[in-house]
């Protein structure tokens, strides 16, 4: 009954959330300097051309019906027409999700891969001069420091001389093409690493170094237990819920749009597309994409939670605790 | 640990040298044609697929409408696929592109006899009806190029293939405007029985046709088999991607991934020097920057000409030219530089005039501590030319604050509000290709846009409107400086330099046709005769 209670709570707190989310960015898009008729009919259009595609879209409405309006079809799961393309945003988002997902999906593995253990290594031996901290202290030093639009400019434009038989931009499908595919997604996913794992190796030594100073570890280590026995059995589970509260925030990030990422090699994903509808006052656009990127957030929160209380059960009795 | 040091060293060493060790390439297009940048040769064999990459897709809310569409990048992609009657020349010249040939039995009357054997790209062939029924909707429409057809009184079919046009008044521009794709033949049939929703799909008789298209990402354009021009096109398949970011478009020109690109940036040709197989050409444009001061700015910062005037006196025209635009612009009047009979920038009042008289009106009016905003939106290289308008007005003691907005802020800011709240602001014309079109713009009562910030000028009307309705010849030359000289002191919109294009394709892979100088920012202008070397 309690768990089902929190849930309530998360679940409500989470639609109050999204409810705020979709009025701020609502108002937000509707006081950009620059109306929809001089951005997307251009400074030519006669008043009967605006009034039409305000008509249209129904822009020519006040701010607050045109919000009830659109919330009302929103909660049916229709965010409205592209008043660029002229196609449904769900469908727009539809197109451009497997490009966002497919390097969010790189990202994360980079990550878990490379990043978590990498940060484990360096916890483990921190102070030694052997080359896996010095290696993992570097790349995670470089990889919060250097922004990513440097490196990714770096990239690309060494790789726009130096091939390797990666390209540039040039996205194909997956499905269409796993080569091709394969080839314009590593670069961008390589620079993306970069980052996610520097974030992730630095929150998993922070986590680690904190674990090995209790005393649990010191008595685990009294009783003769091996470093691998000790790292495997008592550190990681009780070093993990940092690590993935911060994985939940990098694949949130990444599912979002890595904005300048798609950006800087091209890549028709959501990231790009939200800083077009931007530039272009695509108001139906900007709306749902700000309003899917808090849902993430949301959900993903909501579920890292869920794994916090199963891995350490004290979490949920805190939890439970300071709600009473 | 020095091992490792020295060994990274030594990689980055050898990488540099590397890196260093590409020959240099001579990349500059050139031809010996007059005329043009380049010429497709024509003993190379057909066929193949052209892979393009252009700054942004055709985007207005107003879809595929080829009569709507306002701007030079929908004109480069509708080109691909609508045809006009008659198309410009590389020396401006009207050359018959739809209409075979033409006449002119009176200074209101043309006659065009139509090409026989064209299709559209349905297969149905193209009539008189067509032709007729594309103008007089073109007519009754609301797109700006209504305007630039000018004073069309009537549009008939005299024949099958053979229309003519009616003029309520001579203009001298008719032709020119008809060249462009907002006057193309549309399939007036098939618009008429509402098989054919023009503003989402193209059917034209051009070179190709539409296979697939997604917003801001790409088209796919293929061969039009009842093209009627004789092997042509040549190129199989027409790829466009659309890439916003300038380096991913230099890189995929690089890497070879894309034939031709758009590049925007104007040191384009030294960063690409070097890299193998590729050239840069520079396509004069008679595109024109311009600068607005806004007669209804707060605290009548610009009420009074001789404030304009004194600020026009000061810029700089040829600075711009050199050091915002990296000596690829030319100091221009409001009659576009390059355009065969535009007046001479240098003969205009203010060209005539120094600093010290600058100052002296900016005395009589009142306004010698005058500070004002320039609104210039961030596309490269406008803040350059800001940046040079700013230091230019410094000598004559008027201080300049740029405002650099995105270009949704920058439109709202100067055109969402009437009267307008902005001080100037700078941007841009297509320049079109008759000298005497992009002087109707300066009529706010015909252009529209500007009456926020432009009070009408009767004396300035009369000019454009002889410009327009005098034909060629030694009279139309002494009315086209009279508009330069009008615009000029009026200095409302005040002219500046031409805008050049700059094009990056690949010399090892692609032999294009490309003007030397385009009219309406169409570099695919020669498409169906571009040829692939190497696929």
């Amino acid at each position: 009954m309690r768990l089902f209670s929190w849930w309530l709570r998360r679940a409500l707190s989470a639609v109050l959330t999204l409810f705020l989310v979709s009025v701020l960015i609502f108002a937000a898009s509707r006081w950009m300097p620059g109306g929809f008729a001089e951005v997307v009919l251009g400074p030519f259009a006669s008043p009967e051309q605006k009034a039409e595609v305000a008509a249209k879209y129904g822009l020519d409405e006040s701010v607050f019906v045109q919000y009830w309006l659109w919330l009302g079809t929103a909660l049916t799961g229709d965010f409205g027409i592209s008043m660029i393309s002229g196609e449904p945003v769900t469908t727009e988002f539809g197109l451009r999700l497997p490009v966002t997902a497919q390097l969010a999906l790189f990202g994360v593995a980079a990550a878990v891969l490379i990043g978590v253990p990498l940060g484990v290594l360096t916890a483990v031996r921190a102070g030694g001069r052997r080359g896996g901290a010095a290696l993992g202290r570097l790349v995670s030093g470089l990889g919060v420091s250097v922004p990513e639009f440097v490196l990714g400019s770096i990239v690309v434009f060494l790789f726009s001389r130096y091939a390797l038989g990666l390209t540039v931009g040039g996205y194909v499908p997956f499905g269409q093409d796993p080569a091709g595919n394969l080839q314009s997604m590593v670069l961008p996913a390589a620079v993306l690493s970069v980052f996610v794992i520097a974030v992730a190796a630095r929150t998993t030594r922070d986590a680690v170094l904190n674990v090995l100073v209790e005393p649990y570890i010191t008595a685990s280590i009294a009783r003769g237990e091996s470093p691998g026995f000790i790292v495997a059995r008592h550190v990681l589970r009780n070093a993990s819920i940092p690590v993935i509260t911060v994985l939940s925030t990098i694949t949130a990030y990444l599912l979002g749009g890595a904005v300048i990422i798609e950006y800087l090699f091209n890549l028709p994903g959501i990231g790009t597309y939200l800083v077009q509808a931007v530039g272009r006052r695509d108001y139906a656009v900007v709306q749902a994409g700000v309003l899917l990127a808090a849902v993430v957030f949301i959900v993903l929160n909501m579920l890292t939670d869920a794994a916090a209380g199963v891995l350490d059960p004290r979490f949920g009795a805190a939890a439970k605790g300071r709600k009473r | 640990m020095r091992i490792p040091v020295v060994l990274c060293a030594a990689a980055t060493a050898a990488v540099l040298v590397g890196c260093s060790a590409a020959p240099l390439d001579p990349t500059t297009a050139t031809s010996d044609v007059p005329g043009y940048l380049a010429v497709a040769d024509e003993s190379v064999t057909a066929g193949g697929t052209l892979d393009l990459q252009m700054t942004v897709d055709n985007g207005a809310a107003t879809g595929l409408d080829p009569q709507l569409a306002d701007v030079a990048t929908s004109w480069q992609l509708m080109s691909l696929v609508y045809e006009t009657l008659v198309t410009v020349g590389p020396d401006f010249s009207i050359e018959p592109a739809l209409a075979e040939s033409w006449e002119n039995p009176s200074p209101t009357e043309y006659v065009f006899h139509l090409r026989e054997g064209v299709t559209f790209s349905n297969g149905r062939p193209m009539t008189a009806d067509d032709v007729v029924g594309s103008l007089e909707r073109l007519l009754a429409g609301e797109g700006v190029w209504k305007s630039q057809i000018g004073p069309v009184e009537k549009v008939s079919t005299v024949d099958e293939h053979t229309v003519s046009v009616t003029l309520s008044e001579p203009y001298a521009p008719l032709l020119a405007a008809l060249a462009n794709v907002p006057a193309a033949v549309l399939p007036m049939a098939e618009i008429e029985d509402g098989s054919l929703d023009v503003t989402a799909q193209m059917l034209g008789t051009g070179p190709y046709v539409v296979e697939s298209h997604r917003q801001d990402v790409s088209w796919k354009f293929t061969r039009n088999d009842g093209y009627w021009a004789e092997d042509k096109p040549s190129a199989d398949t027409v790829n466009v991607v659309i890439a916003g970011q300038e380096q991913a478009r230099m890189a995929a020109l690089q890497n070879g991934s894309a034939d031709l690109v758009m590049l925007g940036n104007v040191d384009a040709p030294q960063l690409l020097n070097g890299a193998r197989g590729t050239s840069v050409g520079t396509q004069a444009t008679t595109d024109f920057y311009y600068l607005m001061l806004n007669s209804n700015a707060q605290g009548g910062k610009f009420d009074d000409p001789r404030v304009r005037q004194a600020i026009n006196i000061a810029l700089d025209r040829q600075a711009m030219a050199d050091s915002a635009l990296g000596g690829l612009g030319r100091p221009t009047g409001v009659t576009p530089a390059g355009l065969p009979g535009a007046c001479d920038p240098a003969r205009v009042p203010s060209a005539e005039a120094d600093l010290d008289r600058a100052k002296q009106l900016l005395k009589e009016a009142g306004a010698e501590n005058l500070t004002f905003g320039l609104a210039a939106y961030s596309t490269a290289p406008a803040p350059a030319v800001a940046q040079v308008i700013q230091q230019n007005l410094r000598r004559i003691g008027v201080e300049v604050t740029i405002e650099q907005l995105d270009e949704g802020s920058w439109s709202g800011k100067v055109y969402g509000e009437v009267p307008a709240t902005f001080d100037a602001a700078l941007s841009w014309f297509a320049g079109y290709a008759d000298p005497g079109m992009v002087g109707k713009w300066w009529n706010p009562e015909q252009a529209g846009f500007n009456v926020g910030f432009m009070e009408p000028n009767p004396e300035l009307n009369e000019a454009i409107d002889k410009a327009i309705a005098t034909p060629e010849g030694p009279e139309r030359e002494t009315a086209l400086q009279q508009l330069c000289d009008a615009v000029d002191t009026d200095a409302q919109m005040i002219p500046l330099v031409t805008r050049p294009a700059l094009i990056g394709y690949r010399s090892d892979a692609l032999s294009p046709t490309l003007y030397e100088t385009e009219g309406y920012g169409n570099v695919f202008r020669g498409i169906a005769d571009f040829r692939l070397l190497s696929k």
